[in-house]
């Protein structure tokens, strides 16, 4: 369920992440506990609390102490700025860089990206 | 920060052979360690000495801050049972779970009959015609349902289908997270447990070459594959732990940190770079001195 | 202190082996006994003669057949129970009191048991038959002050030196018991060799209180060999 690439609480953190932005998780709801991943994932309660607090400490998320964990409030909004300004360096350019070794040029590409759209 | 179990400068020897040679570490109350590493490399000779079963010949072994050897307050608190565990003669299951809570003051019968019958484990077999799975079975209901504050847990898996690993998967997590303890498991399965694992201890021949958290164990080394000679260029001044090869290819395991500089060279020289896995890295440390040869082939 | 109940506990968990096997032993034995008779019987000895009781409370078998088990009982409560006790938590001290305490239980029951037998063989004139089954001469001949004594004596011996070999096997592979056997062997003849001399004389002397003072000192001798041997023994 988990690769090699990155620590587990990171790639835990991020599959989070990745849930409030897409709106699986709304704001001010709760999310899953530390112990329901940890079995879910079937990981160490340890990892898994080390991955919520990555969340927390980026103010992600807000405790409500023996409730639980809950999306603070323009957390979807914080993550959709962060993941914007990333977005150019982290997607476009490998993009750019591929179709230039391939000889597609920046028209055709946009056609394509347009094509895409539409179907 | 409390150490449920403390090592200090242990050696054990048997004949002339030092089946654990001046090791010593700490395990940090309620987390999950994995003791790992080959076969004959000292881990259940570790584990019978921190589960009072067997003395060092020189160190000290401190077990929830007491001695252990000969203390019936310490040894209450541990479970251990080994890979091998003999049982009294014409032993059956209903006899293990009868004199199990005579012993061990938090023994849960619930958990004990919830993997009992999740294992499957027939009632009327005696224990010595069980196959290599059921035995592992019933070792893991009698440290599981002990609830003991140490578990240590010796090749678990032997034996068992992938329901039962799931199974023990599940039911470890879930008891430790309602009953927390200090869980010490050995296992040849890294891949499968790597996960659960708070802290790695790595062991060969005696000797702890790897004990700490997972992640930065995981950091301590990394893989590199590529043209054998690029991957030894890249490579020429860090340790190598491991190398296969291919053809003109090596994928070679080095000690060492992933860093910014080394990504970049790696790219230009056209080498790929990866974190190692848990199995990667015990599997490195293990690999003989002696057989390095082709070490040497990438160096050259 | 606490694992010395559980360890008994330990050995009582199998109920069947310490309870029940004794009793199936000796109603086997009881009934060879009774076909023995029988045999007598067809030779033409006459039930009830002077030369009939005589024969048949010669018959030792039933201290022999319990012997085998008794010794085997021994041996695994130490060779395979003392493994499985340490996985448990028990310390050694502990095992080696808890396994003494099991040992004395079992040998009053069996006294209890046999005295009862005793009892009943007498009140049923030998069980109507003249079967000389528990009131013969290796038993004590009838008299219950000497039948508890022998039967609590020789059960706690022989479940003691069987221990004592099951803690040598432990303590030292195969060649444990084997050397063990060797050196009570060595250490008997060399007695005999510095007591011949006397033998006659004290022979003459001899009193049956003596077994149960010899029975009682190889009964601790025991006990304390399969302690000192168990504290340094490494489990695999």
């Amino acid at each position: 369920m988990f690769t090699d690439d990155s620590p587990i609480f990171q790639q835990l953190a991020d599959r989070v992440a990745e849930d409030i932005l897409n709106g699986t998780y709304p704001e001010d709801t709760g999310v899953p506990s530390t112990n329901e991943y940890a079995s879910f994932y079937g990981i160490s309660p340890i990892t898994a609390a080390k991955g919520m607090n990555v969340l927390v400490e980026q103010g992600l998320l807000y405790k409500k102490r023996g409730i639980g964990m809950f999306v603070a409030p323009g957390a979807p909004a914080q993550l959709r700025s962060e993941r914007r300004a990333a977005f150019r360096d982290q997607h476009v350019a490998p993009l750019l860089r591929e179709a230039a070794l391939l000889g597609i040029d920046p028209q055709e590409l946009a056609q394509m990206i347009n094509q895409k759209e539409s179907s | 920060m409390t150490h449920a179990l403390d090592i200090q400068q242990v050696t054990r020897s048997f004949g002339r052979t030092a089946a654990v040679d001046n090791v010593s570490f700490q395990v940090p109350e309620n987390s999950i360690v994995g003791l790992l590493g080959r076969n004959g490399a000292g881990k259940t000779t570790l584990m019978s000495m921190l589960a009072g079963q067997d003395r060092p010949d020189t160190g000290t072994v401190t077990v929830l801050g007491d001695k252990v050897f000969e203390r019936a307050n310490t040894l209450s608190g541990i479970s251990y049972v080994r890979d091998n565990q003999r049982y009294p003669d014409n032993y059956m299951l209903h006899h293990v779970l009868r004199i199990a809570p005579a012993f061990k003051p938090n023994w849960s019968r619930e958990l004990a009959d919830e993997l009992v019958d999740g294992f499957r484990i027939p009632a009327k077999t005696k224990i010595t015609k069980m196959s290599r799975g059921q035995l592992s079975s019933v070792a893991i209901v009698l440290s599981l349902a002990s609830r003991a504050p140490i578990t240590l847990l010796d090749e678990p898996y032997l034996g068992l289908d992938v329901t039962g690993r799931a199974l023990f998967h599940r039911v470890l997590l879930d008891d430790y997270q309602t009953h927390p303890r200090t869980i010490v498991l050995s296992t040849h399965l890294i891949e499968e447990s790597a996960a659960l694992l708070d802290r790695v201890v790595i062991m060969d021949k005696g000797r702890i070459v790897v004990d700490d958290e997972t992640e930065n164990a995981r950091d301590g080394a990394f893989v590199a594959s590529g043209q054998t000679d690029a991957v030894g260029r890249l490579l020429v001044n860090h340790r190598i732990l491991e190398t296969h090869t291919v053809g003109a290819l090596a994928s070679v395991t080095a000690a060492g940190t992933l860093d910014d500089t080394l990504r970049q060279s790696a790219r230009v020289a056209g080498v790929q770079l990866a974190r190692a896995s848990l199995q990667e890295l015990v599997s490195a440390y293990g690999v003989n001195e002696s057989t390095s040869e082709t070490k040497e082939k990438v160096r050259a | 202190m606490s694992t010395v109940v559980s360890t008994t506990k330990l050995h009582l968990n199998k109920r069947e082996a310490t309870f029940a096997v004794p009793l199936y032993i000796t109603a086997m034995v009881a009934v060879i006994s009774v076909l023995i008779s029988l045999l007598f019987l067809r030779a033409g000895s006459v039930p009830g003669s002077a030369e009939w009781i005589e024969s048949s409370r010669m018959n030792p078998g039933m201290i022999y057949a319990l012997s085998g088990f008794l010794v085997y009982l021994g041996v695994q409560s130490v060779a395979t129970t003392f493994p499985f006790a340490l996985t448990l938590g028990s310390t050694r001290r502990s095992f080696a009191a808890g396994t003494l305490v099991w040992n004395v239980i079992m040998s009053a029951y069996l006294a209890v048991v046999f005295a009862v037998m005793l009892m009943l063989e007498l009140a049923t004139n030998h069980w109507f038959a003249g079967f000389y089954i528990f009131d013969i001469i290796v038993l004590g001949a009838g008299d219950l002050r000497l039948l508890i004594p022998i039967v609590f004596l020789s059960t706690l011996l022989l479940l003691t030196v069987g221990g004592v070999f099951g803690a040598s096997w432990v303590r030292y592979g195969a060649n444990g018991p084997v050397v063990l056997g060797v050196g009570i062997g060595i250490v008997i003849i060399l007695a005999l060799i510095v007591l011949i001399p006397q033998l006659p004389s004290m022979l003459a002397s001899f009193e049956l209180w003596w077994l149960a003072i010899a029975a009682v000192v190889a009964i601790l001798a025991s006990s304390l060999g399969t302690w000192t041997l168990l504290r340094s023994a490494t489990v695999r």
